[in-house]
């Protein structure tokens, strides 16, 4: 199974499973991370925003309007901000790197 | 009392005023009131008004931006670019404008200063166009941003956008438009004009003073930071309530000059060609001040060989054009001299005897030909003092 790691506000890095086609969002969740994720995914928010690692920034899909719109609302906005939601766990992505905000602000109000 | 002043103000067409007035009375909601009818409707006017708008310019209307004009607006890209690239870490610090700007560009873009931006401000040709090559060499350091003009406010020229915005972005640098004076004047698509950031007023297109619009490119997508926080309106970027009348009314403007815009720029030409033949025909050493043809339609800034544009304006109470700039106008009525006509090379003193001529919408035939006898008329006088009181 596919592994990635949460860099956390503190600093502390946790690698966690990554089960296949699950999204960034949804492994969070699963393994108990602080990624809000107030809108469960239907790119009505930005709390899921993460900041992915340069080095992997390039390997993922290229956002679309509507992410790039709810990105736009996103709190702490850095060059390689994604929403969590959108990045769904491939092969490709074994050992992707992600690293959690300052802080987030709900786009939905 | 003859109007040649439009790069100044133009008048509000009465289409426009038409438009706009219900939503002042009857239909007063606010755009942000979701939760009834009245507040549906205002929206639903904005949107269609911000459709016009992108339309004119070829861009999408979730690409517009209101504000309350072009001043903002320039603030807004440049300020808000400049901010936000620093904040994301970006270590480029160069900011590049042209010595020709309206002080809207010059001034903001020379405030950046204080937050430890790099302001590069280039010098112009003789005929007020940029040397590509000038900016080539500008660029050479880590460039964050340019900012060009598309017509200037005094002589009218019209710099070559596509081309240099295509070396802008070459540079990967991001590039904001004054399209101030151009906006329904000359043609202006961002298909083909590369620019990220373009600011528009709605009082230089026949439409009414307090309401503009910034154009931000979607698609690489532009970010820049809020000058005012508050109530998150158009998207986070203006807060404040929109005013809807103002809104509506740029948007009829904004659909006249799409669909009149052509036409009118023929006439315009015409005129402005029948002008300055009438007043050469009496001042043969009349100086035209601006490349002769790469400017807009209905524009002429003219150096008079003697008098200054004070005495000129004196003694033709019957016009109303400007010897500078409107915004460089001093508050006791003493005007300096032109930084536009200065940096062309002009001299304080020919920038004295200097008038600008801006014709519109609603120029007429005669007005042309009442214009020139009257603008004639008072030249001779302002001459005939300036020698006696040189004597």
């Amino acid at each position: 199974m596919p592994k990635m790691t949460f860099v956390e506000r503190d600093g502390t890095r946790r690698e966690v499973d990554a089960p296949l086609g699950l999204s960034v969002l949804e492994v969070a969740h699963k393994h108990g991370i602080d990624l809000e994720g107030a809108c469960e995914g239907s790119l009505a928010c930005s709390t899921c925003h993460v900041v992915i690692d340069p080095e992997w920034f390039d390997k993922l899909n290229a956002p679309s309007e509507d992410e790039e719109d709810m990105l736009d609302l996103a709190f702490g906005l850095e060059e390689t901000s994604r929403l969590g939601c959108q990045i769904v766990i491939d092969e490709t992505l074994d050992g992707l790197v992600v690293k959690l905000p300052a802080g987030t602000r709900n786009a939905q109000g | 009392m003859i109007y040649l002043d439009h790069h100044a103000t133009t008048p509000c067409d009465p289409r426009v005023v038409e438009a706009m007035l219900p939503w002042f009375t009857e239909r007063f909601g606010n755009a942000g009131s979701v939760e009834h009818a009245m507040g549906r409707e205002a929206a639903e006017a904005v949107e269609a008004a911000r459709a016009e708008v992108a339309a004119l310019i070829g861009a999408a209307p979730s690409e517009i931006i209101f504000t309350s004009g072009a001043t903002e607006s320039n603030n807004l890209a440049i300020l808000g670019a400049a901010r936000f690239a620093k904040g994301l870490g970006d270590e480029r610090r160069r900011v590049i404008t042209l010595a020709t700007e309206h002080h809207a560009v010059l001034d903001p873009v020379a405030a950046l200063e204080s937050e430890g931006f790099e302001p590069v401000v280039l010098p112009v040709q003789a005929d007020g166009l940029l040397d590509p090559a000038i900016l080539a060499e500008a660029m050479r350091g880590p460039t964050l941003l340019v900012s060009i003009m598309a017509v200037n406010n005094e002589i009218g020229v019209v710099q070559d956008l596509a081309g240099l915005g295509r070396m802008v972005k070459a540079a990967g640098a991001a590039f904001h438009v004054d399209a101030a004076q151009a906006s329904g004047r000359i043609p202006f698509n961002v298909s083909e004009i590369p620019a990220d950031l373009v600011s528009l007023s709605a009082h230089k297109m026949y439409g009414p003073k307090g309401i503009g619009a910034l154009y931000l490119r979607r698609r690489p997508r532009m970010r820049i930071a809020p000058l005012v926080a508050g109530g998150g309106q158009e998207r986070g970027l203006r807060s404040g309530t929109i005013p809807v009348p103002l809104i509506v009314a740029f948007g009829e403007a904004a659909r006249l000059a799409r669909a009149e815009g052509p036409v009118e720029s023929l006439r315009l030409r015409a005129q402005a060609v029948r002008l300055l033949g009438l007043l050469r025909a009496e001042i043969p050493t009349l100086q035209l001040n601006g490349h002769a043809d790469r400017r807009v339609s209905g524009n002429l800034n003219l150096t008079f060989p003697e008098g200054t544009a004070a005495a000129i304006l004196a003694a033709a109470p019957d016009l109303c054009l400007s010897s500078s700039s409107a915004c460089t106008s001093g508050p006791d009525g003493a005007v300096g001299p032109s930084h536009v006509l200065t940096a062309l090379g002009l001299s304080a003193d020919a920038a004295q005897r200097s008038l600008r001529i801006g014709l519109g919408r609603f120029t007429s035939a005669s007005d042309i030909e009442t214009a020139a006898a009257s603008l004639a008329a008072a030249a001779r006088r302002a001459a005939a003092a300036a020698r006696a009181a040189a004597a």
